[in-house]
């Protein structure tokens, strides 16, 4: 029982009921706004905020997590975005790997720079598993769009990131 | 510390491997993914519709904001296109009713044969790599995977997903579809003399004629008819039965002014880029395709849409050496960017029927 408690009140349990809630924001309202006919990537931002907040390993383990459950939305094939996203999420905490303490605006250029490979390893993935035609100029738009949206929601993504994958103190 | 490392490590390359797993099962259509996908579908639904609920207001005022002097100017420019469709409906519409009548009366397949369901366009791709919509009809409704969707313009995709209550379509401007279909050839402009005994006082009308001139003579009439072809329609000049003597006179088009057909495959190129056609035939009774021509479905046995579904017409033919024939672009009929309601047909192909 005891045991059981403490996976509720895991972080990783907690990790999975917050990305329900983003990825329903991300089919969603992200889906819905597209400044300049782009999609913003909030499932993508949390990645690399958990990243550039918990280092490789979390990274990876988020991005791997939440690629799955945004594959089992998506059409393409099931674990192709996990496998993209993990690589994001590993990624995103090389920052921490290099700097153990970054300042604000490391954080914000990490946000920056990891969000436009994330772009790139999606349809890269895709090009690996033969569903190509998705790296196009358009691509250069894509990123673009994506990087400004995703600075300009780190913020808050950041301290949800933060929030949720913090270890607690035992509740027993 | 060193231990929770070295579980973190496993725990990475247990997920990658599973995701490596997932991919190759889902590539050969596993029926345990499609199982799981279905499974997490039924999960979080009900968590997108309460969220679908709670951020519309954010996306009305988005739209609001953003869309305002957009909607205007469409506004307008519709109900332009309204005064000026809504003559050439009627006559469409009674050309549609004679076609499908003379094809029902040939034993031929005709869309009007098909039910369909009416749905809503409920969102759109979270992904910038994938051009797919959801709908808010599934397989209560009758849906399957690969049924054709339409709107009022034309074909607009395919369902490559369904649930119990709604369905994911892919659009034709996604890379991975693919439908064969048929280029309609618009013959070249034609004249058709046609020698006739008319009695003035019963003279039928003769459709199209731009422009008629017309020579009465107390016995004979010789009317030389310039007919502007129609892309994708036939021309032909009929005269009505009108002669005192009961002879009817009907002109039959040669063989070589009715328009031809040839089939190739359209796929899409993402949403920057229009839809090619390629595998079309360089054949010389096919001759050269213009800029304009009509593109249809080519239906058949195992194709998943039936015939004669409008999809665009070709906006540019870009030629190919040798033997490959021609690539053709092709401008879409119908403005995927902004759709709303749209028409699944309950269509499967003889060889995907099951028998009961």
């Amino acid at each position: 029982m005891n045991r059981l408690i403490l996976i509720i009140a895991s972080r990783w349990s907690r990790l999975v009921l917050v990305l329900f809630l983003v990825l329903s924001l991300q089919t969603t309202v992200f889906a819905d706004l597209r400044p300049f006919g782009i999609a913003a990537q909030v499932v993508l931002l949390f990645v690399v905020c958990a990243g550039v907040s918990f280092g490789v390993s979390v990274g990876a383990v988020v991005g791997l997590i939440a690629g799955l459950m945004y594959d089992f939305v998506l059409t393409t094939p099931i674990g192709l975005g996990s496998l993209a996203l993990g690589l994001t999420g590993a990624t995103a905490g090389l920052l921490i790997y290099f700097y153990p303490n970054p300042t604000w605006w490391m954080q914000v250029v990490a946000v920056a720079a990891v969000s436009a490979l994330g772009e790139i390893y999606f349809p890269l993935a895709q090009s690996m598993v033969g569903l190509d035609g998705w790296l196009q100029f358009r691509l250069l738009k894509v990123i673009a769009i994506v990087v400004v949206v995703n600075v300009v929601l780190a913020p808050g993504v950041l301290f949800i990131s933060r929030w949720t994958l913090s270890e607690r103190k035992n509740p027993i | 510390m060193a231990n929770a490392l070295a579980t973190r490590k496993r725990t990475i390359i247990l997920l990658a491997l599973t995701s490596i797993i997932l991919i190759t099962l889902d590539l050969q259509n596993s029926s345990v993914v499609s199982g799981l996908r279905s499974l997490f579908g039924t999960v979080f639904h009900p968590i997108e519709s309460v969220a679908r609920v709670v951020t519309r207001p954010i996306g009305n005022t988005w739209h609001g904001i953003a869309d305002y002097n957009n909607v205007i100017d469409e506004n307008a420019l519709l109900k332009q296109r309204i005064a000026q469709q809504e003559g050439a409906t009627i006559a469409a519409a009674a050309s549609v009713r004679l076609s499908q009548e003379l094809l029902a009366l040939n034993g031929l397949p005709t869309l009007a044969g098909i039910n369909t369901v009416t749905a809503q366009v409920i969102g759109d791709s979270p992904s910038n790599f994938s051009q797919t919509i959801e709908i808010n009809q599934g397989s209560k409704s009758g849906i399957r995977v690969g049924m054709p969707v339409l709107n009022a313009a034309g074909l607009i995709g395919k369902i490559t997903k369904t649930f119990a209550d709604r369905s994911v379509v892919m659009l034709i401007t996604d890379p991975d579809f693919a439908l064969s279909v048929k280029v309609v050839n618009s013959p070249q402009k034609v004249t058709t003399t046609t020698i006739a005994r008319v009695n003035p006082a019963t003279t039928s009308p003769v459709i199209p004629v731009d422009p008629i001139t017309s020579v009465p003579d107390a016995a004979t009439t010789t009317t030389t008819t310039t007919t502007t072809t129609i892309a994708g329609f036939t021309p032909s000049v009929t005269t009505l039965p009108s002669t005192p003597t009961g002879v009817s006179s009907i002109t039959i088009p040669f063989a070589s002014e009715l328009a031809v057909r040839e089939t190739g495959v359209i796929e899409g190129r993402g949403p920057s880029r229009q839809p090619t056609v390629r595998f079309i035939d360089n054949s010389l009774r096919f001759g050269e395709i213009e800029a304009g021509a009509p593109i249809v479905t080519a239906g058949g046995s195992r194709s998943l849409a039936p015939p004669d579904i409008l999809i665009g017409k070709v906006s540019r033919v870009i030629e190919r050496l040798g033997s490959a024939g021609p690539v053709l672009e092709i401008e879409l009929v119908a403005d995927l960017s902004n759709l709303s309601f749209l028409r699944v047909l309950l269509y499967q192909p003889i060889t995907e029927k099951t028998t009961p």
